[in-house]
This record gives C-alpha cells, sequence and structure tokens, in this order.
C-alpha cells in the first residue's frame, strides 16, 4: 500500500479502485459497486477519493475527499467518508441511543453493552444514530472511543467520559 | 458623514438604506441536498422546535433564528451550511449542470463551491480555486462535512490559474464588504475609494482569466458583497471592453422573488455600456439581506 518513492514525493497517484473497494468490503461489508462511481488516489499515508470524472493537468492541493489513513495498523476510516460509504455497511455498525449519541458528538469515550455492539469485532466502526451514520468509532473490549474531529463535535458539558 | 454617503445619489430611498444598517441579519442556512431531503430537514427541525422560516425565492435557502447555529447536529452532520442569503443567489446564476466541468475562482470558504456541487448531484468536476493556504483549510472542511465528493482544489492566484476550459466560470471576487456592515459594525469604516480602486485591478484580472478559462458559449458569473461601483460596473466594463475582439455580453439577472436594482448606466464620469443594467444590485432594505452585485457574462 505504501512505496517510499510517492511518500516521499508528495503527489496524488491514482490507486486501483478494486482494491480500495475491497479493503472497505472486508472491514464493513460494503457492496463494491458502491465504489463505481469514483476513482481514488494516494497521496503520502492517505487515499482519497473523487467522483468520476478527468481531472484536467493541474497542481492539487486536494483531490475529492480524503477517506482513510494507512499511517497506521489498521487502517482508519475517516469521518467523513463513513458518512457517504458507511450506510451500505453490513458490518462493524453500531446503533447507539440519544444519550449515548450526545457523548459519542461531544467526543467522548463511553462503554457499550454487549447487545449494541453485537456485529462489532475490535476496530473501527461506524457509529449511527436514528439511521444517520455520525462517524467513526473506534471500539473494543466493551469501549467505544469517539473519533469526531474536534470541530465537528457538539460543545460538551464539563466532566469525565462515561467509562 | 462616513464612507457610504458617496452613494447617496445610487441607492433608492437612503434613508432606510442608512437605518437598516444597524439591524442585524439573522442567521441563514442553506439544506445540503447532497446528504438530505428537504422535507425530512425541515422536520428535524420542527421537533426540535427551532425558528426556522424558508426562504420565498429559494426553497432550499432557510431563516435560521437561533443562537449558535454552528453547533446544531444538523449542521455538525452537514445537513445544513450557514451561509449567507444572497450568497445562495451567484451559483444559481451560474447554473451549472450535472456532468459539466465548473471552475470556481475564489472558493474558501466554499459556500458556493458546495452549492455548486450539490446542484451537480456531486456529477462531473470542480476545480475550487483558492490561493491562500490558511483559507484552503476552511474550504476542505466544508467539502468534506458537507460530502462533496466532485470537487478538486487548487491554489493558483486566479489572475495566472493555468489552463482550462471550463463550461462555467465563477469568480466571487475579494472586495471591500461594505455589504457586510449588518453581520458586525466596522466594516464601512475601513472602506474607501482608494482601498477599491487598489482591489478593483485584481478583480479586472481575475475577471478577464475567467472569460479567457471558459468555452464559448459559456457561462462567467461575477459577484461581489459590496457596493462600490469601481469594483463591480467598473470591474465587468472592463473585462467586457478587453473581450470585445472574441464576444460577450451580459445576461439579465432575475430571481423571482427577489428585487434587484439595475447595475449602473454611470458613475462619475464613466458611461457604461447600455447592457450593464441587465447586472444586479441587491441593497439591504429592499430585501432584508445584506449588499450584494452579480453580473452573468455569457461568452460568444
Ligand atoms: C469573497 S471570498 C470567496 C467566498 C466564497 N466564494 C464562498 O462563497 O464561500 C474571496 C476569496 O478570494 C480569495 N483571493 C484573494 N486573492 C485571490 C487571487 N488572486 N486569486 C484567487 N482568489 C483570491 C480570498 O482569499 C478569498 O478567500
Amino acid at each position: 500500500m505504501s512505496p517510499r518513492s510517492s511518500r516521499a514525493r508528495n503527489v496524488f497517484e491514482p490507486l486501483d479502485r478494486d482494491a480500495v473497494a475491497e479493503i472497505w468490503n472486508s472491514r464493513f461489508a460494503i457492496p463494491e459497486s458502491v465504489f463505481s462511481g469514483y476513482n481514488f488516489f494516494r497521496k503520502a499515508r492517505s487515499i482519497w477519493a473523487i467522483s468520476d470524472s478527468e481531472l484536467p493537468g493541474l497542481s492539487y492541493e486536494a483531490i475529492g475527499m480524503r477517506i482513510m489513513n494507512c499511517k497506521d495498523r489498521p487502517w482508519k476510516p475517516t469521518t467523513c467518508a463513513l458518512q457517504v460509504f458507511g450506510p451500505y455497511a453490513e458490518k462493524n455498525t453500531m446503533h447507539l441511543q440519544a444519550a449515548s449519541a450526545r457523548l459519542f458528538m461531544e467526543g467522548k469515550t463511553q462503554e457499550v453493552d454487549a447487545v449494541t455492539a453485537e456485529q462489532c469485532e475490535s476496530g473501527y466502526v461506524v457509529v449511527f444514530y436514528r439511521g444517520d451514520v455520525l462517524g467513526c468509532g473506534l471500539y473494543s473490549h466493551g469501549k467505544l472511543v469517539s473519533q469526531i474531529p474536534k470541530e465537528r463535535r457538539l460543545p460538551g458539558k464539563e466532566g469525565e467520559d462515561i467509562s | 458623514m462616513d464612507f457610504l454617503d458617496r452613494y447617496r445619489d445610487i441607492v433608492p430611498d437612503w434613508e432606510a438604506f442608512r437605518a437598516v444598517q444597524f439591524r442585524p441579519l439573522i442567521s441563514t442556512a442553506r439544506i445540503n441536498t447532497l446528504k438530505i431531503g428537504r422535507d425530512v430537514l425541515l422536520e428535524r427541525l420542527a421537533e426540535q422546535g427551532l425558528d426556522c422560516r424558508p426562504f420565498q425565492w429559494y426553497p432550499l435557502g432557510l431563516k435560521l433564528d437561533v443562537e449558535s447555529p454552528g453547533k446544531l447536529l444538523e449542521t455538525l452532520l452537514g445537513f445544513i451550511h450557514i451561509q449567507e442569503e444572497l450568497s445562495m443567489v451567484p451559483p444559481l446564476l451560474l447554473d451549472p449542470q450535472p456532468g459539466e466541468r465548473i471552475l470556481d475562482l475564489c472558493a474558501s470558504p466554499g459556500s458556493k463551491t458546495t452549492q455548486i456541487s450539490a446542484m451537480m448531484e456531486n456529477r462531473g468536476l470542480v476545480i475550487a480555486n483558492e490561493p491562500s493556504l490558511a483559507r484552503v483549510a476552511a474550504l476542505r472542511s466544508n467539502c468534506e462535512r458537507l460530502g462533496a465528493m466532485n470537487v478538486a482544489i487548487t491554489r493558483y492566484d486566479g489572475r495566472n490559474f493555468p489552463r482550462g476550459l471550463f463550461h462555467r466560470v465563477l469568480v466571487d471576487a475579494p472586495c471591500s464588504a461594505e455589504g457586510r456592515e449588518r453581520r458586525g459594525a466596522g466594516v464601512i469604516a475601513r472602506g474607501s475609494c482608494q482601498r477599491s480602486l487598489d482591489l478593483q485591478a485584481l478583480q479586472i484580472g481575475l475577471l478577464k482569466s475567467a472569460l479567457r478559462l471558459t468555452v464559448p458559449g459559456g457561462v462567467v458569473v461575477y459577484s461581489t458583497c459590496t457596493y462600490s461601483p469601481e469594483e463591480n460596473e467598473m470591474v465587468v466594463q472592463a473585462a467586457l471592453d478587453a473581450e470585445e475582439s472574441s464576444g460577450a455580453h451580459l445576461e439579465k439577472v432575475k430571481t423571482p422573488g427577489l428585487r434587484e436594482c439595475p447595475g449602473l448606466e454611470e458613475w462619475k464620469a464613466t458611461i457604461f455600456s447600455p447592457q450593464m443594467r441587465f447586472a444586479a444590485r441587491y441593497y439591504p432594505h429592499i430585501n432584508d439581506t445584506g449588499g450584494f452585485f452579480v453580473a452573468k457574462i455569457v461568452k460568444s
């Protein structure tokens, strides 16, 4: 996934669509057809997706949306990408109730019961509330750590994480 | 007596214009159809008892009288975007079609970029150009939050944008922002004719560049949030003059439900082309908005 050359040059390199679709399919069971309308690029250790169309020869600062980061293992999906592709996920999804959804949006860590986490293996999960994807969570051993970026969080009440 | 006084002869109902500067605007937002349907969104806001009223003239625009609209869950999840009412006009005039190639030459923070992307249903390509590195962050963040998937960002000086061609180009130019006074006092105090003239050179360069990058028959929309004719009609006139050999003309700006005033036919010693009346001036006391200028140019 990460030949040194491109990382060093810091440019956008086209990526094979099937390879990206397969990675997402193996973690989230998202049908590969969901990715068919997009082209993918890698820059350093991030992967980007843009609607399928021809790109003129320009110097780009961003190409579509940053959808995943491959810096660490396992790879980490971005919250904004889960909001686009997450609705099609069939595993590693978690549906929260109002109070826990709020904590999640405040960026907090919380305990989740076995029923809520029924479809989840340890690792990154798609977190839902009322049918909408809230974003990316990190689940392990009954704990859910919100990965909502700082600027997307609800203002929280002072106090400790509920864990 | 302040800088606005020089507009006394061009603004209709001067007293009302002066009086409205002291009345703050309430927040407005645009429904992001890339992520949610209008009816579902309106239902969600109503459920929370929020004071929200759709615009008369644009079904996706909302007056949202709430304390911090930026912190609503609906904003954080990208279902709505906080955007000035008249800022929603230029993309509608640009009228981008799904599948086309569009250039937004002065893009950050991307309110119009993302509206264009929504109008294209994420199909085709929008190049969002913004030279300022500091401002690119906000542009990227808004595109990502709103789920705009057909946007690529470049960082050229818009005057030297290297190559095209685009079906439509938006030039939402850097300007003296006199029309934003109702958002916070002080804008007017910083205005001056000299400041407008300094900006004019940049604005003319940007508009000429836009015309160069547009396909024959394509559309360029030029907009500012300022009253200064130096930054509006004079810029459009200069670009039309330069385009004379190849040809470009103005198309009438008319948004049903909003009241436009025509572009000026003269200012100080300068006489503009008669088609300048097809451009539109929006004054804050007429539609209860900010102030705005917009012109729609069709390249022959
Ligand atoms: C009025 S703001 C654009 C607002 C934006 N269109 C929106 O709707 O969110 C003008 C932008 O032009 C940018 N700008 C300044 N000089 C420029 C240049 N030479 N070429 C292109 N853009 C420039 C500014 O940094 C600023 O972000």
